[in-house]
Order: structure tokens, then C-alpha cells, then sequence
């Protein structure tokens, strides 16, 4: 009855068709199903390289952001962000591939996990180290600018992260050089274990946009329509020279920090409370409601997800490991390197 | 409420501010002589922000001064003669002539260091605060950011954290209008300073940084607010430097009206007509003060000019490794 209620308040925005919507819902799906399949199977299998961090409750932030973008945009999406990497374009084989450490892999078996990138696809990869490519957004918006080429950059991150300093220098520069940057943060309410409250002492985030003299505002992220309404805002005035804007979307990470984390730090109520408001159940009900789709339609799409997944896992499992020799391909200092020198010339 | 300043300690705050004063000029001079080794940082103007905040808190109190705040260094005891041999680069300077400038500290006066890398004193402070909390001590920490050092990281993390924490911390933001030569609008796409604490949780307050009794006030009362536990503030002090980023710096990029504006609006001179308006001080009684500064300034300088140089052997002493 509530999420009915929403549902009919959320205005369908007029650029948004029946398929996009559609492709929306199938996104959501994907995201969540690929991610169930990472960490529920493949990690406890055995398969994947190193830790898994999913964005489980928070797939509507990264689709409602990604669809609406456009050739020459670029984004930076975060480990919590699955759906914007396949929305631009990354294969799910890819993707697979790269957990496993497969030469499929956009990374070829030197990385795990999430960082990922293809400038092709207009994806920067992160690095562990979060908020540094808030910065590099910026570099990315200042080149857009110059060429005037109208696209925007959108940079995500979480709220841990808006600690961060690079963050900060990266905010303010975006506003003196009014640049075409779009500073997304998926508050999923924990930073690891750090709560909210212990992140910060302001009551919502959004405040932190006035502070660099750009539009800040706070939206339900999971409301797959209420974070593409706002996305679409900041967008059209980024295009337009308006400079960035900063967007919170609250948010739940309905997973450990990784796999490998129980997250017992989390009251049960909580969960309990977040697992009501899951963004791909809500949309679900969204589009039955409003007739928009058919629930058989919905199950045709399912079981289309699940031959796409199985069909992309056997792909990357065929994909071989690389060889031992390949590691030194592809990296900046080639052998004999600095440090072989500098051991070379130190006497034992 | 703020506490009534007495007669002796409004003579205290005149003292302070024209001490600092005469000790910036005479640098200068030494500068000029060639005299000085590296470069002079001036704090010309900005005088009234130093020793107002300096004033208002307790001997127990923690300082993180930067560059421009000479004055605070005087109120906390150190001499003109210590920054004279310190800036010459003399055996006996704070640092020993090992390094120049002001980047020297004392923690027995409850001073820390700077370093060249601005806004890296917040998050330091925070930590000397943090500290005084776990010791339960009831000493609050104090530092200075330009308006340039707020766009750098550490500022934010540093206030951020103190704001979690609710740390006893007062940030004084000294908007002098230049960072080097970048202006206020080049270094921010919203210059209300005292708005940003809004984006931390935390108080900010602006206050005309050419007010010496102004900023004693809201410093006292931010100290106040920090000593019951009611956490950090940010004071923003609208002021203007009035000389190049350094002696080097002719600052040909600051346009005269800018300057003459601000020279009406001298913090010292302020002050002094405020003292003889209110009969707060006599023409002997000032006169007996600039007197005892110009002998301090002349004998310091004689001092430091005739301190030996140090010895290169004791260039590697006092090194960590």
C-alpha cells in the first residue's frame, strides 16, 4: 500500500519511455542476480581472486545515474556501482573474467575485482584508495570543458569517503572552474563498520554542496526514478556551463563490507527496516502497478538474466589463467627496473 | 556573556599589537640589509587577529600559529630577540639556525610548530585536543588557516574529525583576501568561510579580523563553548594582508584602491582611537609603552646581530636519523 503511494507520487518523468523503464528494471535485475552469483557462489567456490564487494540494496543508484548518460560522458564508478560498469558497456563475460583472474579480464588477470576501467566505454577504474579519483574526475571535467564538448563526468563514492580530503580539493575545484562534474555519493549508512555518526556531525550531506557554493542535494537512492529525476538535474545543468553539483543518495548496504565480512556491527532491525525498502522490489511493484509491465513479462526477463549470467560465468571459467610471464606485460618500468638497479649497485 | 576586559589588559593587547608590529617592520629591515637568511613572511595588518586569539585563551592552552602570527608568539613569551636570531639564522634562535622563519614551536608555552605545507596544523591540533579530552584536561587547542589552506585536504579532514569527535578546537580562518596571489574568488566558488561549518556540524561565527576586540570575544566565547564540551568552532576573520605573500612579493596584482581601503581600516590604529576615545589609556601612559617597545626593538636587534652563527658540526644534531 505504501510503495503504491510512492509509487503513484513519483511523477514519470516524460523522458522516460516504456523501454527505458523496462531496461531500467533489467539492469536492476542484472546488477543484483551477477552480484548474488559473485559472491554467493563463485567466492565461496573458490573461484574468484581475492575479496568481493558488492552494492546489494544500492543497484538503483548506479542505474538511475548510468542510463541517462551518453556517448562521450565518462563515469568513475566505485566498487558499490555494478550496474553503472555494464550500462556503459562492460560484457558480463569481462566482468567474470576479471574476478576469476582471467586473461578475459579488461585487467587481464593482474587485478581483481572492481577496478576496472576502459576510457572506450568512457569507465575510469578506481584504486583502492577512495576519493583519489575525485580529483581525476575533475581532470576529466576540466578537459571536457576545454574542448567544449558538453558531456559530464559523474564520480562516485560513498560517505566514508566524503571524509576524505581528496574529496574536498577535488569539490572546490569543480566549483571555482565550474566544471561539468557530478559528485555522486551512495550513503549506504557504513563506512566498513562506521556508522553515520560517526562519519560525520550534520544531519544530511547535502550541506556539503552549498559549502563549495554548488547545488547540493539528498534524494531516496532507493527510488530508481527520485535518483534519475536528480541525476537528470545535474546533468542538464553541467551541460548547460552550470558547473557540478553534488547529489547524496541515502541508501543501504544490504552486504558486509566484503565477503568476508559478517557485518554483526549491524542491528538485525536495522536490516529489517532497509530490506522493506529494496529499490528493485519497489520499482517491481512500480511498473506492475502502473501497468507498465506484465508479470509475465518480469519472469521472461528473469529467466532471461539467469541464462545471460550462466552463459557468461561458463565463458570466463573457459577464459585461461594467465602465464607467469604475462605479469610484466602492460606496466610502465620495464626491466631491469629502478629498484634491480639500485640492488645491483648496493653492496651487500 | 563575554568578560569585560580590565584597563591593564586592554594596556596588554596595545602592547602586544604594536610589539608585533615593530617586530614585523624591523624584520623587514634586516631583510633589506640582507641580513636575514630565506625569506620574511609579513603579518603586516593582521595583527589584531594574533593577539586577540592569543589573548583570549588560558596559559594552559594549546597554539598552532602559522606564518602571520608572530603576535601570538609574542603573547606566549617568546622575545623579539628570539625571532630576530631566528630569522638571521643565529646559534641562538628557537630552532638554532637550523631552520628559518617562524617554523619553530615550544610545547612548554604551548606552542606547535608549523610547517611550509598549509592546513596541515588542523588535523594536528585535533590530535592535541583529542588528546587533552582522554586526559582529561581542560585545555582547548587553537590553530590558524589562510583562506588558501581551506581548499586543502587535511583543513577537511581535520575539521570533519574534530566535529565527529567534538573536539575542544577553534579554527581561526584568517580571510585576508590572497592566497599568494590568488584571490578569495579564484579560491572558492563561495567565500562565506563562517558558512562552511554548516557542512561540518559545527558553529561558525565571522567577525571583523581588524577588530582586536572583536576577535578576543568570539574567540573567548568559542573557547568557552569548547571548555564545557561543546566542541569545535570556526572563526572566520575577514582582514587583508597588506603586503606581498613575502618580502619578495611586491604584489603588483592587488590593486591600490583595495589597499588604501583596508589601510583606513588599520586593526592598531583602530584600537588606539578606540583606548583615547574611551579614556581607557593617557598620552604618558603610551608614550611609556612605545618607548619600552623601540628600546626592546633596538636592543634585541643589537643582540641577535652580534649572537654567533652555529657551527656547522651542530648541523646534525637534534636529527632524528
Amino acid at each position: 500500500m505504501a510503495t503504491q503511494k510512492r509509487a503513484k507520487k513519483s511523477r514519470l518523468p516524460a523522458a522516460l519511455d516504456r523501454d527505458t523503464l523496462e531496461r531500467m528494471l533489467y539492469f536492476l535485475k542484472l546488477t543484483r542476480e551477477a552480484e548474488w552469483r559473485i559472491e554467493q557462489s563463485l567466492y565461496r567456490q573458490g573461484k574468484i581472486v581475492g575479496g568481493v564487494y558488492v552494492g546489494r540494496g544500492q543497484e538503483a543508484i548506479g542505474v538511475g545515474t548510468a542510463i541517462q548518460l551518453v556517448d562521450g560522458d565518462v563515469v568513475i564508478p566505485t566498487h558499490r556501482d555494478f550496474s553503472a560498469f555494464i550500462i556503459r558497456g562492460m560484457t558480463l563475460p569481462e566482468v567474470f573474467s576479471n574476478w576469476m583472474g582471467r586473461v578475459a579480464g579488461p585487467t587481464r588477470g593482474r587485478d581483481g575485482g572492481p577496478h576496472l576501467g576502459g576510457l572506450r566505454r568512457g569507465i575510469i577504474a578506481i584504486t583502492s584508495q577512495l576519493g583519489a579519483w575525485c580529483p581525476v574526475a575533475c581532470g576529466v571535467g576540466l578537459a571536457m570543458k576545454r574542448r567544449g564538448t558538453k558531456n559530464v563526468t559523474v564520480t562516485f563514492f560513498g560517505e566514508g569517503t566524503t571524509s576524505r580530503g581528496d574529496v574536498h580539493e577535488a569539490m572546490n575545484f569543480a566549483a571555482v572552474m565550474k566544471l561539468p562534474v557530478i559528485f555522486l555519493c551512495d550513503n549506504n549508512a557504513y563506512a566498513y563498520s562506521t556508522p553515520t555518526d560517526r562519519q560525520y556531525a550534520v544531519k544530511s550531506l547535502a550541506t556539503r554542496g552549498a559549502i563549495y557554493g554548488m547545488p547540493g542535494e539528498s534524494v531516496d537512492g532507493n527510488d530508481v526514478l527520485a535518483v534519475h529525476a536528480a541525476v537528470a538535474k545535474a546533468v542538464a545543468r553541467a551541460r548547460s556551463g552550470g558547473g557540478p553539483s553534488f547529489l547524496e543518495c541515502r541508501t543501504f548496504r544490504m552486504a558486509g563490507h566484503s565477503a568476508h565480512d559478517a557485518a554483526e556491527y549491524v542491528s538485525e532491525n536495522l536490516k529489517r527496516q532497509w530490506a522493506k525498502k529494496d529499490p528493485i522490489v519497489r520499482f517491481e511493484k512500480y511498473l506492475l502497478a502502473g501497468k507498465i509491465l506484465t508479470r509475465r513479462r518480469i519472469q521472461e526477463m528473469e529467466t532471461g538474466i539467469r541464462k545471460e549470467i550462466e552463459h557468461a560465468v561458463a565463458e570466463a571459467e573457459s577464459s585461461p589463467l594467465p602465464e607467469a610471464h604475462e605479469s610484466e606485460e602492460g606496466i610502465y618500468c620495464q626491466s631491469p627496473c629502478w629498484w634491480e638497479q639500485a640492488r645491483e649497485s648496493c653492496p651487500s | 556573556m563575554p568578560r569585560k576586559l580590565t584597563r591593564s589588559q586592554l594596556h596588554e593587547i596595545y602592547y602586544h599589537l604594536h610589539l608585533n608590529r615593530r617586530v614585523d617592520e624591523q624584520l623587514t629591515v634586516l631583510y633589506r640589509q640582507g641580513k636575514i637568511v630565506g625569506g620574511v613572511y609579513s603579518g603586516l595588518g593582521q595583527e589584531a587577529i594574533s593577539v586577540g586569539t592569543a589573548h583570549a585563551l588560558e596559559p594552559q592552552d594549546v597554539i598552532g600559529p602559522m606564518i602571520r602570527n608572530v603576535g601570538a608568539l609574542l603573547v606566549r613569551g617568546y622575545r623579539p630577540r628570539d625571532l630576530f636570531m631566528q630569522y638571521m639564522g643565529r646559534k641562538g634562535g628557537p630552532t638554532g639556525g637550523r631552520d628559518a622563519n617562524t617554523h619553530f614551536g615550544d610545547m612548554a608555552r604551548g606552542l606547535v610548530a608549523p610547517i611550509s605545507m598549509l592546513g596541515e596544523l588542523v588535523p594536528v591540533l585535533a590530535g592535541v585536543a583529542l588528546a587533552a579530552r582522554i586526559r582529561k584536561e581542560k585545555r582547548i587547542a587553537l590553530t590558524y588557516v589562510g583562506d588558501g589552506a581551506t581548499s586543502t585536504g587535511p583543513f577537511h579532514e581535520g575539521l570533519n574529525l574534530a566535529a565527529v569527535l567534538k573536539l575542544p578546537l577553534l579554527i581561526i580562518v584568517e580571510n585576508n583576501g590572497w592566497a599568494y596571489s590568488t584571490p578569495v574568488e579564484r579560491q572558492t566558488a563561495n567565500p562565506d568561510y563562517a558558512g562552511r561549518a554548516k557542512g561540518y556540524g559545527l558553529p561558525g561565527v565571522c567577525v571583523d579580523g581588524n577588530d582586536v576586540l572583536a576577535v578576543y570575544h568570539a574567540t573567548q566565547g568559542a573557547a568557552d563553548r569548547a571548555r564545557r564540551g561543546g566542541g569545535p568552532t570556526l572563526i572566520e576573520c575577514k582582514t587583508m594582508r597588506m603586503k606581498g605573500h613575502a618580502e619578495h612579493d611586491d604584489a603588483r596584482y592587488v590593486s591600490k584602491e583595495i589597499v588604501e581601503k583596508w589601510r583606513r581600516k588599520d586593526p592598531i590604529l583602530r584600537f588606539d582611537k578606540y583606548l583615547r576615545a574611551k579614556k581607557l589609556i593617557t598620552a604618558a601612559e603610551e608614550a611609556e609603552v612605545q618607548a619600552r617597545i623601540e628600546k626592546e626593538i633596538r636592543e634585541d636587534t643589537a643582540f641577535a646581530e652580534s649572537s654567533p652563527l652555529p657551527v656547522p658540526e651542530e648541523a646534525g644534531r637534534a636529527v632524528w636519523a
